[in-house]
C-alpha cells in the first residue's frame, strides 16, 4: 500500500492512536492528576480518563444570579468615594456593608447596592443626592465584575473548607447578558450545598443588655465584633470542650481585642451582676434575657451566653488584651463547624439569588443508570443504522468500513473530550448521536459517488469523484456548523455542550474520518476488481 | 432477505402544481395549528418545565400514584412512574426546591433527583432558544443563497427547511408534547439534516450531466437512504430512551422523526417541483 496515496488513512490512524492515548493513558490531561482523585469517587472504577458531569455522576448544581443592582457609567472622584457610599447607604436605608463604590470598571465608575428589590428611581435620586451625575448612568440588575469575582472565590473557599470535595464554581454569562454563578458539587445534596452557600454567612457578636430607663427595663443591642473583625481574627478548629460544649476558638488582633474588652466593660458585661444574677437566660426567656452575648449568623441568633466569671475577671484586669482568645460557643458541633467555615472563608460579598436560578440534584446511582442506559441507547441507534446500511448495499466491503468509520468518529470525539477534560452530560451524548447521524449521511454520499457507474478507476477519476462528493459534504457540514454556532458561542446551559460536541464532531468527520473512508473504499474496490 | 431499494417515482405523471400542492397544504395546515395555538394559549407551542419554571422531583417509594398526589402540599402537574422501578417523576410549577424536597422527605420518600428552574430563568432560556433557532435559520439561509447564487434553487432549500421545522412543532402541539431543551436541539439538528438532502438534490440536478429524471433518481437513491437511515435510528432511539426514562433523548428523537419524515415529503415533492420548474421554464426567462 502506497502511504502517499493513502495519507488520509494514515491521518485517521494517527488520530485514533492519539485518541486512545488521551482516553486510556494514565494522567494524560494535566487536570487529571491530583484533582481527579478527589473529584468523583465513582470515577476510580472507570478505566478511561473521561470525566462525567453531574447528570452522569450525581451531585448538586446550583446556577443563580447574584443579588444586587449596579449603576454604571458614573464619574466619581477618588476622594468622593466614602461620602458617596455613606449618602447612598442613608438614602437607600440599607446597611453600610451593602453598598460598594468601584472606580474604573469596564463601564466607568460604578456604585452597587447588594440588596433585593432596589427601586431604580430611588437609586437614581440617592446618587443625585450624593452629588453624582446620574443622568448618564445605566442601572442594571446584577453586581460589578469585581464583586462577582470575589463572590466566586469565596464560594469556592467555603466549599473546599466545608468538606465537600471536588466542587467547582464558575461565572457564566448568558447570551442575554446576565451573569450566573454556577456551583457544581459532586456527591452532595442540595441541602448540604445550600446550607453552606445559600446565605451570605455573615457572623457577628452582638451584646444584648438591659438598661434601666424611666419606663422600666429596656433591652439594647450593640455589635461588639463585626464580621470583618472576626475575619481578621485567627479562627481555630471546631471542637467540644471537656464539659462537652461545642465551640470555635478565636484569637482577635490586638487592636480588635482592645476595643472588644473596652466595649464589654463599658456595657457592664464584666460586672458581678452580669455574670451572676442577671446572667444570660436567653433559652428560657428570650424576652427578658439578661446580659447576653449573641453569636449572630445572617441576622439569626445561633447562640447566646454570658461571660464566664473567669473571662470577665481577665477582661477587667487587662489580662485578656495580652492574649485576646475566646471561645465562640454553639449548641451543636455541626453549628460550630458551619461557624468555622463562615469565619475562615469569609462572608459572601453578594448573596446568591437561588430562587431566580436553577437547582439540580441527582443521586449517584441515577447518574450511573443514565450512563449505562445512554450508552446502550447509542449502541442500539448505531445498530439500526448498521441494519439499514447492510440492507442498502448488501456488500460488507462497503458497509463494514462505513460502520467502522462512524464508530471511529465517536471514538475520536471521546478522545477529544478526555483530552480537554470536558465533563460529559446527557446533552453531549445527544451530540454524539447527532454526529453519527450526519456522519452516516456523508458516508453514504461518498460511497454512492465513488461506486457510481461501476468501475473504480485509479488516479484522476477517483480524485474527481471524491471532490464532487466532498463538495456536497462540505456544504452540509458548513450548514450544520452554522446551525449550531449560536448555541455554542452565546449560550449558557445544557444545549451548549450539545452544540460544541456536534461542531467538533462534524469538523473531525469532514476533515479526518470521512475522507479516509473514501480511500478505504477505493482500496477495497480496487482489490476486488483486480481479482475479478 | 429484505431488500432496501429506493423506488423511482413516476414524476412525469404529475404537474409541478400537483406535486407542490401536497407539501404546501401540509405546511399551511401546520402554520394554522401554530397560529390557533397562539390565539388560544398565547404561545405557538406549549413550553415545557425548562421554559416556564418549576420543579421536577424523582422519588423512590412503595406508595401508589394516588398516595403520592396526597403527600405533597401542592397539586402536582404530572406524576409519571419510571418503568421497571419503584420510582416516580413528579412535576410541579412550584419553584421552592427546599419545600418540595422536605415535603418528599417528610412523606418518607427517597429523593433520587430534583431539579428546579425559576420562572425568570426559564423565560431567559426561552428567549435564548428562540434566538438560537432564529440565528441558525438566518445563517443557513444566507449560506444557501451564497452557495447556489440563484434564487429559485436557494429558495427551495430554505422553504423546505422552514417547513421541516414548522411541521414537527405543529405535531408536538397536536400530540401534547411540550417544548423542551431536547426538542430545541432537535430543531437545530433538523436545519442541518434538512439541508443535507436538499443540497444533494440541487447539486445533482443543477451541476451534473444527464437528464433531469436520471439525476433526480440518482440523488434520491442516496438522499432517501440517508433520511430513512436517520429515521430508523431515531425511532429506535425514541423507543429505547423512553423505556429507560433517560431525560432529553426521547424529546430529541421524536422531533427528529417528525422532521425527517416531513423532509422526505418536502425535498422530493416541493423542492423537486420548484427545481423542475426552474430547469424547464425558469431558466429560459
Amino acid at each position: 500500500m502506497n502511504l502517499r496515496d493513502n495519507w488520509r488513512i494514515v491521518m485517521l490512524v494517527v488520530f485514533v492512536l492519539a485518541s486512545t492515548a488521551a482516553l486510556f493513558a494514565p494522567a494524560t490531561s494535566p487536570a487529571a492528576g491530583a484533582n481527579n482523585t478527589t473529584a468523583v469517587d465513582g470515577a476510580s472504577t472507570d478505566p478511561t480518563n473521561l470525566k462525567y458531569g453531574l447528570q452522569l455522576a450525581g451531585g448538586t448544581r446550583i446556577r443563580a444570579p447574584l443579588v444586587g443592582t449596579t449603576a454604571e457609567n458614573l464619574d466619581i472622584g477618588q476622594d468622593e468615594r466614602t461620602s458617596v457610599r455613606q449618602t447612598v447607604v442613608e438614602e437607600m436605608d440599607v446597611e453600610s456593608g451593602d453598598v460598594n463604590v468601584r472606580l474604573n470598571t469596564g463601564n466607568g465608575d460604578a456604585v452597587e447596592v447588594l440588596t433585593r428589590n432596589v427601586s431604580e428611581q430611588r437609586f437614581r435620586s440617592a446618587l443625585e443626592t450624593a452629588g453624582v451625575d446620574a443622568d448618564e448612568a445605566t442601572i442594571r440588575p446584577g453586581v460589578t465584575a469585581e464583586t462577582r469575582q470575589q463572590t466566586v472565590e469565596t464560594i469556592q473557599a467555603k466549599i473546599n473548607r466545608g468538606g465537600l470535595s471536588g466542587g467547582s464554581v464558575t461565572d457564566q454569562r448568558s447570551a442575554t447578558g446576565e451573569h450566573y454563578v454556577v456551583v457544581d458539587v459532586p456527591n452532595a445534596n442540595t441541602t448540604q450545598v445550600l446550607n453552606l452557600i445559600g446565605d451570605q454567612g455573615e457572623v457577628s457578636i452582638v451584646a444584648h443588655y438591659p438598661v434601666e430607663t424611666d419606663n422600666g427595663t429596656e433591652y439594647r443591642n450593640e455589635t461588639v465584633l463585626t464580621n470583618r473583625q472576626l475575619e481578621r481574627a485567627q479562627i481555630g478548629v471546631a471542637d467540644t470542650t471537656d464539659s462537652g460544649t461545642p465551640h470555635v476558638p478565636a484569637t482577635l488582633t490586638e487592636a480588635d481585642g482592645e476595643n472588644y474588652s473596652e466595649a464589654l466593660v463599658d456595657l457592664g458585661f464584666t460586672s458581678s451582676e452580669a455574670t451572676g444574677s442577671q446572667r444570660c437566660r436567653y433559652r428560657d426567656n428570650p424576652e427578658d434575657a439578661g446580659y447576653c452575648l449573641y453569636t449572630v449568623l445572617d441576622g439569626d441568633v445561633v447562640y447566646a451566653a454570658s461571660l464566664t466569671p473567669g473571662l470577665a475577671e481577665s477582661i477587667e484586669s487587662g489580662e485578656f488584651e495580652k492574649a485576646p482568645t475566646f471561645l465562640m460557643q454553639t449548641t451543636s458541633l455541626d453549628e460550630a463547624q458551619a461557624l468555622q467555615v463562615n469565619l475562615r472563608a469569609g462572608a459572601l460579598p453578594a448573596e446568591l439569588a437561588v430562587d431566580d436560578g436553577t437547582v439540580l440534584f441527582l443521586q449517584q446511582s441515577l447518574g450511573d443508570r443514565f450512563k449505562s442506559r445512554a450508552l446502550l441507547t447509542g449502541l442500539v441507534a448505531w445498530l439500526a443504522v448498521s441494519g439499514m446500511v447492510f440492507l442498502r448495499y448488501k456488500s460488507p466491503r462497503v458497509a463494514l468500513p462505513m460502520l467502522a468509520t462512524a464508530a471511529a468518529e465517536v471514538y475520536l470525539l471521546l478522545g477529544f473530550a478526555a483530552a480537554i477534560g470536558l465533563p460529559l452530560n446527557l446533552s453531549y451524548i445527544a451530540g454524539f448521536i447527532a454526529v453519527i447521524g450526519t456522519g452516516v449521511d456523508d458516508l453514504l454520499i461518498i460511497a454512492d459517488e465513488i461506486l457510481n457507474e461501476g468501475e473504480i478507476a485509479t488516479g484522476r477519476v477517483f480524485q474527481n469523484r471524491f471532490r464532487k462528493a466532498f463538495w456536497v459534504i462540505g456544504a452540509a457540514a458548513v450548514t450544520t456548523i452554522i446551525a449550531m454556532s449560536p448555541l455554542a458561542f452565546l449560550s449558557l446551559g445544557d444545549l451548549q455542550g450539545f452544540a460544541i460536541v456536534t461542531i467538533v464532531g462534524v469538523l473531525i468527520g469532514v476533515l479526518v474520518t470521512r475522507p479516509a473512508y473514501g480511500d478505504v473504499l477505493r482500496n477495497l474496490m480496487l482489490n476486488q476488481q483486480q481479482r475479478d | 432477505m429484505v431488500e432496501f431499494v429506493v423506488p423511482e417515482p413516476e414524476y412525469d405523471r404529475y404537474s409541478n402544481r400537483q406535486l407542490a400542492a401536497v407539501p404546501l397544504a401540509v405546511l399551511a395546515l401546520a402554520l394554522l395549528v401554530l397560529a390557533g395555538w397562539y390565539l388560544m394559549t398565547g404561545a405557538p407551542v406549549t413550553p415545557g418545565i425548562e421554559f416556564t419554571g418549576g420543579t421536577e422531583i424523582q422519588i423512590a417509594t412503595g406508595d401508589s400514584q394516588a398516595e403520592i398526589e396526597q403527600a405533597f402540599a401542592f397539586q402536582p402537574d404530572e406524576i409519571q412512574p419510571v418503568a421497571g422501578s419503584n420510582e416516580y417523576i413528579v412535576a410541579t410549577q412550584v419553584t421552592d426546591t427546599d419545600a418540595v424536597r422536605s415535603q418528599a422527605e417528610a412523606a418518607g420518600y427517597e429523593v433520587v433527583s430534583i431539579q428546579t428552574r425559576s420562572a425568570s430563568f426559564g423565560a431567559d432560556s426561552q428567549r435564548l432558544a428562540l434566538m438560537g433557532v432564529g440565528v441558525a435559520f438566518v445563517g443557513m439561509s444566507i449560506f444557501t443563497f451564497a452557495l447556489f447564487r440563484s434564487f429559485v434553487p436557494s429558495l427551495a432549500v430554505v422553504l423546505s427547511a422552514f417547513s421541516d421545522i414548522v411541521i414537527p412543532l405543529a405535531l408536538m402541539n397536536v400530540l401534547g408534547i411540550p417544548l423542551s431543551l431536547g426538542s430545541v436541539a432537535a430543531l437545530l439538528m433538523l436545519i442541518g439534516y434538512s439541508v443535507d438532502s436538499d443540497i444533494l438534490l440541487n447539486n445533482h440536478i443543477l451541476r451534473r450531466r444527464g437528464s433531469f429524471y436520471e439525476s433526480t433518481y440518482r440523488a434520491m437513491e442516496t438522499g432517501v437512504t440517508m433520511t430513512v437511515t436517520s429515521i430508523s435510528a431515531m425511532t429506535v432511539m425514541y423507543i429505547v430512551s423512553s423505556l429507560f426514562q433517560i431525560p432529553l433523548l426521547p424529546d430529541l428523537a421524536i422531533v427528529l422523526v417528525f422532521g425527517l419524515v416531513a423532509d422526505l415529503m418536502n425535498t422530493y415533492m416541493m423542492n423537486l417541483s420548484l427545481l423542475r420548474w426552474y430547469r424547464f421554464e425558469g431558466v429560459n426567462r
